[in-house]
């Protein structure tokens, strides 16, 4: 019978391998996996929170798993931490803390290619559940624009942007397996247009907000569950104000 | 070619090169054949062929009008607030506020419309009500008239809340150029806290023909204004 492992974050190369090995399959709790009802753990997490760490509570409630990897510290974040406490309260299941300090980086052919930005961001998302990342060709592309931040909760957001959009901050990190890398979380490209984007209520806005601050032509914004009409308005504005065409 | 503004409240409709202005008419009021070839607005996807962003007509609007490197305009409208900086004559930052602080010119006029009120007539005053959002602003003025405050005070005290919100969400800026609805009430002009360039109601109208590439609307060179 099929054995079903969620992961938070991005655990260890070592404990993805070990799942693998045991022939679990692997569940990534931060994607929308299962039909989220975020007001039906509203009794168990605040509405003014993370919508990505609601995503996983929400999975982690409904789906059949058997165990959970959840990263926490600095490769995640101190949410992640809290979250794995009410896991830990309200799941029969083993609930694992881990804290990726893995330092080999695997480089990042991905956030530098030509690849239209959704599909870097789906293929950087499932490559958090190969311990050696993906090993295909991606060609590189000078890029027109950047695109700060972590994987966004709504995908939409990323429609926005043309395909030679060079992807920073911690989606960077993930792709290099190296979540925990703060140094290579704030690196951007100051001859770009780039825009900063942290999850709503996450305490990388500050960063986020910052790095917007000081980068040249840098524009931050927020997201929740879905990204608002508004939201999009001001990003098209932005790049089509800066001249970049889609 | 017709270019139109379609907002929540009120619809600007402009045939260009037309002797005609631009002229403005209730929402509610529009026939359902009304079109334009160039759109921008709350519901310009319903009404128009080509749909412009609304920031982005909003800054070329502007950048037609405001010969400034640096400078920032702010559309207050009837149900959000929007604004874009500019510095050294490239996009420094923008803000959308439609939803927190939304349905301020709104409220504004339907207070007017209660009370039977001119702005032209009311005096702005030193002092704000809280006004976290325009129907959440209106409680306030009819707790405070309860409370037996004037009326005119009142709603003043409102306005100046708004206008100091909407300065406040534009990042408190030293002078700000303004458009929109509410840039013709000269309560609420005078009310902001800052030095305050109107511009006009149909400043979105003058982005869309210049993004058409029809030329300008206005004719006047005098209409542009000075650093």
């Amino acid at each position: 019978m099929e054995r079903l492992t969620g992961i938070v974050g991005v655990p260890p190369s070592a404990t993805i391998r070990k799942v693998i090995e045991r022939g679990d399959t692997i569940i990534d709790l931060d994607a929308t996996v299962s039909r989220v009802n975020v007001e039906a753990e509203s009794r168990l997490i605040t509405r003014y929170y993370c919508a990505i760490l609601r995503t996983v509570l929400s999975n982690a409630l409904k789906l059949p798993l058997e165990e959970i990897y959840i990263d926490v510290g600095e490769g995640k974040c101190d949410g992640a931490r809290h979250i794995k406490e009410i896991l830990k309260r309200e799941l029969s299941i083993p609930v694992i803390a881990t804290r990726n300090s893995d330092s080999d980086r695997r480089g990042n052919p991905i956030c530098l290619s030509s690849l239209p930005l959704v599909e870097k961001f789906e293929k950087i998302v499932e490559s958090v559940e190969l311990p050696d990342g993906i090993k295909e060709d991606f060609p590189p592309s000078s890029p027109v624009c950047g695109f700060w931040g972590v994987p966004p909760r709504d995908f939409e957001l990323l429609e926005l942007f043309p395909d030679s959009t060079h992807v920073f901050g911690w989606t960077r990190c993930m792709e290099n397996k190296t979540p925990s890398d703060g140094q290579l979380e704030l690196e951007f490209d100051p001859s770009v247009p780039t825009v900063f984007y942290a999850q709503s209520f996450c305490a990388k806005n500050s960063i986020a907000y910052y790095l917007a601050h000081i980068h040249p032509r840098g524009f931050y914004i927020d997201g929740d569950f879905s990204i608002s009409e508004s939201t999009k308005a001001k990003v098209e504005a932005f790049l089509e104000l800066n001249g970049i065409e889609r | 070619m017709i270019v139109g503004d379609f907002g929540t409240s009120y619809t600007k409709l402009w045939k260009v090169g037309s002797s005609e202005s631009p002229r403005v008419m209730r929402s509610t009021e529009l026939g359902p054949d009304v079109r334009a070839d160039y759109g921008t607005g709350h519901n310009a996807h319903l009404r128009s062929d080509r749909v412009v962003n609304e920031l982005v007509a909003l800054a070329t609007g502007a950048r037609e009008l405001v010969e400034a490197p640096d400078f920032l305009v702010v559309d207050c409208g009837s149900r959000d607030v929007k604004f874009i900086a500019f510095e050294n004559g490239r996009f420094e930052r923008a803000g959308w506020n439609s939803e927190c602080g939304s349905s301020m010119g709104f409220s504004i006029e339907l207070l007017e419309m209660h009370f039977k009120l001119d702005y032209q007539s009311l005096q702005a005053q030193d002092e704000h009500l809280p006004v976290a959002c325009g129907i959440l602003g209106m409680s306030a003025v009819f707790d405070a008239v309860a409370r037996g405050e004037m009326v005119e005070a009142a709603v003043a005290k409102f306005v100046k809340g708004i206008a100091v919100n909407a300065h406040r969400f534009a990042g408190c800026p030293s002078k700000m150029y303004l458009c929109g609805g509410l840039c013709e009430n000269p309560l609420f002009v005078r009310s902001v806290p800052a030095e305050v360039v109107p511009l006009g109601r149909f400043l979105l109208l003058e982005g869309l023909v210049e993004i058409a590439g029809k030329g300008k609307w206005t004719t006047s060179a005098e209409m542009r204004i000075p650093p």
